[in-house]
């Protein structure tokens, strides 16, 4: 059985910064520990010297290198067009620091 | 004189039509805007239509015509994006609520590629939520469903493309499969679904999941409109750095098997129910009738596929959905008043339960102190599952097997996350390997539900590939059938 239980659960939850609703968290604590559970089969494979697959066409592994050159990028107006919130050209975001 | 209906016609035919003059381009997009209004609202398969820009491209491609222009291989062939792919100043949803106002700032290459070939885009189609799921169910707006029952899922997560083509509202999709999103949801609708070789297509413009499986391929009502595509998507693009770079290959089909070499994974296979299993032999002999020869293969390590896909496909989904944090796009929730709470609570918001649950899944198996036992060990087994193909592809020239354990299932009838998963033990295998792999329709069952044959090649042997399909096809001609509840004539 896995060890996935409720103190998991809020590390995760806190590692992911994502919050649910308490009908999810014990959806998602239920899913999980089924899924955990299931892959635990692989186990049972000996994978003692074997490569980690790090790209799956390893015969056309190769580097990749081109000129460093400036080229057009998304305009700022563009970009923020897509912005939840904007002031002056930027994002706005709630203030970062605490005053002094 | 009777007319063929336009929705009868194969992509090359309609293409072939328009070139010669026998329609215009505006009249092809009324006709093909008019079924998706007279359909959609029952079949759910788009989540937008894209009216007023298709009648303004078609207009546009009349006049090339009329000024004796030379054509693209698509022209005037209504086309659908699945609605994770961008289309420049259109919506990408995603199917999710975190993205329902977000307008693509730029093209992806697979959807400039079909435009400059011609193509009349038709609209977005409907999927699960960033792709996660086996049904559509996951979709945040609404169900697609299945055009042979409505009852019944369309498949997923491409589910609105499967069932968009499958009731010829339009006659090529695009969709995207990083676990089986395109093949399942084609057997599902008795449509062709073609996953090419990892890296074939450009993933620029397509929102990512799972980036080493993640690849876009088309749908479409023939194997020889498939091949259309790939001759029009299958390019390299140095956006994408794991894209290929080799010349766009040409698809010559012939419509027989002779000295080929089809391997079966007998032991694999061995759990199929009877029904599955009697119909998979079925498609063995046509194979065989056309000239291949069958040969036992071991590869007995996939019944690992989808504990591997597992882990691997939600580490890497929960790295690239980091991305979603509420403040350069997408939604900011907006109760959150601090930095963190904006965060947390336009995720809370913003996402469906299942990619909750992938993301913090992949969290935990990347997380320190499980990292090696899971997600280490699994990037090792995926290495194993490569060189089981490699070692089988030495003895055959394809694989074929399944698509899906079943036909499509009734809508809400699978609630266990992990029998859903277990939908995609067939489908899996070709992603983690790389390999190109296609879901051509092999017939009915007994509850009259499409059901699909898959064949699996080597990396790279795309072209072969489609052919075999088209050879299967030419001999059973199961996607001449269209889903009787839409077949019938524009009012």
């Amino acid at each position: 059985m896995s060890q996935f239980d409720n103190q998991t659960l809020e590390n995760l939850k806190r590692l992911c910064r994502m919050s649910c609703t308490p009908e999810e968290d014990q959806d998602i604590l239920h899913s999980l520990s089924r899924v955990l559970d299931y892959v635990e089969q692989l186990k049972e494979i000996d994978t003692t010297g074997i490569a980690s697959c790090d790209y799956v066409l390893q015969s056309m592994l190769k580097n990749l290198m081109r000129e460093d050159e400036v080229k057009p990028t998304l305009p700022r107006e563009e970009f923020l067009h897509n912005a939840p919130d904007q002031i002056g050209g930027m994002i706005r975001v709630p203030p970062v620091m605490k005053a002094p | 004189m009777t007319h063929t209906p336009l929705h009868h016609f194969s992509a090359a035919q309609l293409r072939d039509s328009f070139v010669k003059g026998e329609f215009t381009a505006v009249s092809i997009a009324e006709y093909f805007l008019k079924r998706i209004e007279q359909h959609n609202q029952q079949l759910g398969a788009f989540l937008s239509i894209l009216g007023p820009r298709m009648l303004l491209k078609a207009e546009a491609l009349d006049r090339k015509r009329a000024h004796n222009k030379p054509l693209g291989r698509l022209a005037g062939v209504p086309v659908a994006i699945k609605d994770n792919m961008h289309i420049a100043e259109e919506i990408t949803s995603c199917g999710s609520k975190f993205l329902n106002n977000y307008r693509a700032p730029f093209e992806a290459t697979a959807v400039r590629l079909l435009e400059e070939e011609d193509a009349l885009i038709t609209g977005k189609t409907n999927l699960d939520e960033f792709a996660m799921g086996s049904s559509n169910e996951h979709s945040a707006y609404f169900n697609a469903h299945n055009p042979w029952d409505l009852s019944c899922t369309p498949g997923g997560s491409s589910g609105g493309s499967a069932a968009a083509v499958a009731a010829r509202l339009s006659l090529i999709a695009t969709g995207s499969d990083t676990g089986g999103s395109i093949r399942q949801p084609a057997g599902f609708c008795g449509v062709v679904g073609y996953k090419p070789t990892y890296g074939r297509v450009s993933r620029y413009g397509l929102v990512a999941f799972g980036s080493s499986l993640d690849q876009i391929g088309p749908f479409a009502t023939r194997v020889e409109d498939i091949a259309l595509a790939m001759e029009s998507i299958g390019r390299h693009c140095p956006f994408d750095s794991t894209s290929l770079d080799f010349p766009p290959e040409s698809y010559h089909l012939q419509a027989n098997l002779k000295n080929i070499k089809i391997g079966i994974p007998r032991h694999f296979l061995e759990n199929l129910k009877p029904e599955a299993k009697i119909h998979f032999e079925d498609n063995l002999q046509i194979l065989r009738s056309l000239g291949a020869s069958t040969i036992d293969i071991d590869l007995d390590i996939l019944k690992y596929s989808i504990a591997v896909y597992y882990i691997l496909a939600t580490a890497e989904a929960s790295t690239n959905l980091a991305r979603f944090d509420g403040i350069r796009y997408g939604m900011r929730a907006k109760d959150a008043k601090t930095l963190d709470e904006i965060y947390e609570l336009s995720r809370k918001e913003g996402f469906g339960r299942e990619v909750k649950k992938r993301i913090m899944l992949g969290t935990y198996v990347l997380s320190a102190g499980y990292q090696d036992a899971f997600y280490k060990k699994a990037q090792k087994v995926r290495t194993l599952i490569i060189e089981a193909f490699d070692k089988a592809f030495a003895i055959c020239d394809a694989v074929a097997m399944p698509v899906a354990p079943s036909s499509a299932f009734p809508l809400k009838s699978i609630s266990d996350p992990l029998e859903m998963y277990l939908q995609d033990i067939f489908t899996i295998p070709a992603n983690l390997a790389g390999l190109p792999a296609i879901s051509v329709p092999s017939g009915f069952d007994s509850r009259q539900m499409p059901l699909g044959l898959q064949l699996i090649g080597p990396q790279m042997c795309d072209v072969p590939l489609v052919q075999y399909a088209h050879a299967f096809e030419q001999a059973t001609q199961f996607t001449r059938k269209i889903p009787p509840l839409f077949d019938g004539l524009n009012s």
